[in-house]
């Protein structure tokens, strides 16, 4: 319980924190004192926004890149580009690392009430992709009749406005599944693994040259702005940067960079007029969620996708323990060749991430005709790879119990197999309870790795909704206690399980 | 004297064991009648306590045979050939280790139920009836439900016993039942092997405490280098022994 008290400690004094936040007054100066302007993106969400250039891989590329670099030109300072996790960008605003986020950004009530931000450098539309050869989704229409009896499944990027467009106008028609990249949604929709895959404009044009198998379904929908945030209260640096992108606009440009880019259609023509128009003219309502606010409002959200943690772990470990168990006992009493391929077994999975693991078994197995489907993929993932460590554990406890107890099982006329089972495993089991205890908490973390094969998991949902609403701080706090919640009472059974183990007769 | 002279419960021929190159059995020959408490002692490293190891398929051995319930053992076996013979062997012979070895997570009476119900098939009330009177006849009534660690060392050694006895072994083998437990607990144990010996059951027993030997044994045999240095009666062995180092061990081990 003195964990939980001093997270809420910590939690309730960082929002005191936040409230009495001191403005970044003078983020323009500062650019111009250092004459750089910092700017944040993520090199992983893909083209055409910021990618690493194919000639110097070192170097960035993109429109956004050169956007940037026409920006600081404008304000007579040096553009220096910054990665971070897309979705982490906001944090890394607020936190002072970056100047402003330039990365795909759409305009959402959330994040106008959250922080500043510039008039509109793009109009964004998003693009459904199907396979060109579907015969089951030939229109929009088609999504809401589902004839086929199941959902269809459509990949997004998570937190993005597509995620949020379907989010709104066909929650329970479709199963929106989130992706941390544009294109590992496109290509899940190639391997047949989702239905389509709704995508903004902009990489659509960029891959249509990967993804020949991809055709866009209808007409594109979702109308809507992309825009640069700063820090709420750097009034001087967004006023720079909306005289320096209607400059762009004015001596054309920003219409040369999009036409190299083959982003420029008839809606970026609107972009002129944008100049000076208030979020309510953009059909924009700012709105801050923030506080008790926002954990009533997501607070459920966020504890659903901790049953799923909690389900994940409950079904993975015990098969990781099964699994484990073979292997020791394999690699203890098995033949020579068995024994070698077991120890191979072990330091590939211990040696390797968790992630690539789920990966292979989540992205790669279906190009050679494997689908797993994501849950599938995870529960077996999080299950091999803990078998490895459980295997290791429970050799140290086979090696602990002393061999005078094979013997006297042996000359008690039992076979190895009987005398494993009565006498050799239950005695090394109390050995382990506490190491294997320990690693199934370990899991109920280790779950969160899940979601870059899209399950949505607890901290998923979490990255999910901090990037919608921006409340990083309340949310983070949140995941941190349900994550507590689970672990502590799991503590606590084990030494329970270990003393009644170390106690109780069973004849 | 109950001991039938025509049926050799256990015959050892010309048993030769190496580890490596290290020779520790050259060519032992002994027999064994039923109802005969053979006694087996001499100084350490002799080669006594592998001996009896190799009785029951503990070891294995490179050279000669052992026969014993109708089974033959011979040196050099593969063990896909051995492990058969080996179950069949270890149903019929019993085993008391120097260090007891009873399993901690079972209590007194779960130790001797144990192989039973599950090697012989026992139901659970048949094997805990059985059981409950060889526990009385150890002297340990009263503890059936302690677990190992709550008894002493020579409860322990007796819980063993009880445990070797549950499986109705043709042979008993009993490897320094004694030599890990002090005067008083040696004494608890050793009244029970004397009563044992009475009652005719077979037993080979390996021990440095000469007073068991004396009051047990129908044959002594003194082991030395691997070799069976001399065998007979205790009385003959001890009052006029033909070789002089069994002299000089039986008087090291009684001066101690």
């Amino acid at each position: 319980m003195r964990q939980l008290g001093l997270l809420l400690a910590i939690l309730l004094g960082s929002m005191v924190a936040q409230a009495a936040e001191p403005a970044h007054a003078d983020t323009l100066s500062s650019i111009r004192a250092r004459s750089k302007l910092i700017w944040g993106g993520d090199s992983e969400g893909g083209g055409p926004y910021v990618y690493p250039d194919p000639a110097q891989p070192r170097r960035m590329s993109g429109f956004e890149t050169e956007l940037a670099d026409l920006l600081a030109a404008e304000l007579e300072v040096q553009a220096q580009f910054y990665q971070g996790l897309w979705q982490n960008l906001p944090a890394l605003l607020a936190t002072g690392e970056i100047d402003l986020i330039l990365n795909g950004y759409e305009l959402t009530p959330a994040r106008a009430g959250e922080m500043d931000h510039t008039q509109p450098y793009y109009v964004y539309q998003l693009i459904l992709l199907a396979r060109r050869d579907s015969s089951r989704l030939k229109s929009w229409d088609d999504l809401r009749s589902h004839s086929g009896g199941s959902k269809f499944k459509i990949g997004v990027l998570g937190g993005s406005g597509a995620h949020v467009y379907l989010s709104s106008h066909y929650l329970d028609q479709v199963e929106i599944i989130a992706y941390e990249g544009t294109t590992d949604a496109m290509r899940e929709v190639e391997t047949g693994k989702l239905d389509a895959t709704l995508t903004d404009l902009p990489a659509v044009v960029f891959y249509r040259d990967r993804f020949q198998a991809l055709a866009e379904i209808g007409q594109p929908v979702g109308h809507g702005y992309y825009v640069m945030f700063v820090r709420k209260g750097d009034t001087a640096l967004r006023d720079a940067l909306n005289r320096a992108i209607a400059r762009l606009l004015a001596g054309g440009e920003l219409q040369l960079l999009y036409e190299k880019y083959g982003l420029w259609n008839t809606a970026q023509r609107e972009l002129a007029s944008l100049s000076g128009r208030s979020d309510a003219d953009l059909g924009v309502r700012a709105t801050s969620l923030r506080g008790w606010a926002v954990i009533r409002s997501r607070g459920r959200l966020l504890v659903e996708a901790a049953g799923m943690t909690i389900l994940l772990a409950c079904l993975s470990m015990p098969l990781a323990m099964l699994l484990g168990l073979l292997v020791a006992l394999g690699r203890r009493y098995g033949p020579a060749p068995l024994r070698w391929l077991l120890v191979a077994y072990i330091e590939i999975l211990r040696g390797t991430p968790l992630m690539l693991q789920l990966f292979v078994i989540f992205f790669l197995l279906p190009e050679i005709g494997l689908a797993v489907p994501a849950f599938g993929a995870a529960v077996a993932g999080l299950a091999i790879n803990y078998s490895a460590y459980e295997a290791e554990i429970y050799r140290a406890g086979l090696q602990a119990v002393p061999r005078g107890q094979m013997e006297a099982a042996l000359a008690l006329g039992m076979s190895p197999a009987l005398a494993l089972r009565r006498i050799i495993i239950p005695q090394a089991a109390r050995i382990v309870v506490p190491p294997v205890t320990n690693d199934f908490i370990a899991m109920f973390k280790d779950t969160s790795v899940c979601s870059v094969i899209t399950v949505m998991e607890l901290t998923n949902q979490y990255k999910v909704q901090a990037n919608d609403t921006g409340a990083t701080l309340e949310l983070a706090g949140l995941t941190a206690l349900l994550y507590l919640l689970m672990s502590i009472p799991l503590a606590r059974l084990a030494a329970v399980l270990e003393k009644r183990l170390a106690r109780q007769p069973k004849s | 004297m109950i001991i039938d002279e025509n049926q050799p419960a256990l015959a050892v021929h010309a048993l030769v064991k190496r580890f490596g190159d290290h020779q520790v059995l050259s060519g032992v020959t002994l027999d064994v009648r039923r109802g005969e408490v053979c006694v087996i002692v001499g100084p350490s490293g002799g080669g006594k306590t592998t001996f009896l190891r190799c009785l029951n398929g503990l070891d294995d051995f490179q050279e000669g045979e052992i026969e014993l319930a109708g089974v033959k053992l011979r040196g050099g076996l593969s063990p896909r050939e051995r492990t058969p013979l080996l179950r069949e062997v270890r149903r019929q012979v019993g085993i008391v280790f120097q260090q007891f070895n009873l399993f901690p997570h079972r209590t007194a009476l779960g130790n001797v139920i144990e192989a039973p119900m599950h090697v012989l098939g026992y139901s659970r009330q048949r094997a805990v009836a059985e059981a409950e009177v060889l526990l009385a006849r150890v002297g340990l009534e009263d503890k059936l439900r302690h677990m190992p660690d709550m008894l002493s060392g020579g409860q322990q050694q007796r819980v063993a016993i009880a445990r070797a006895l549950a499986m109705k072994p043709r042979v008993m083998l009993f490897d320094e039942p004694t030599s890990a437990l002090d005067p008083r607990m040696a004494a608890e144990v050793e009244a029970v092997i004397v009563d044992l010996a009475a009652s005719g059951q077979t037993m080979v027993v390996v021990t440095h405490s000469l007073r068991l030997a004396r009051r047990t044994a129908h044959t002594l045999h003194v082991f030395e280098s691997g070799q069976v240095l001399e065998s007979g009666p205790p009385e003959q062995v001890f009052e006029s022994p033909c070789h002089e180092a069994t002299r000089r061990f039986l008087h090291e081990a009684g001066g101690k």
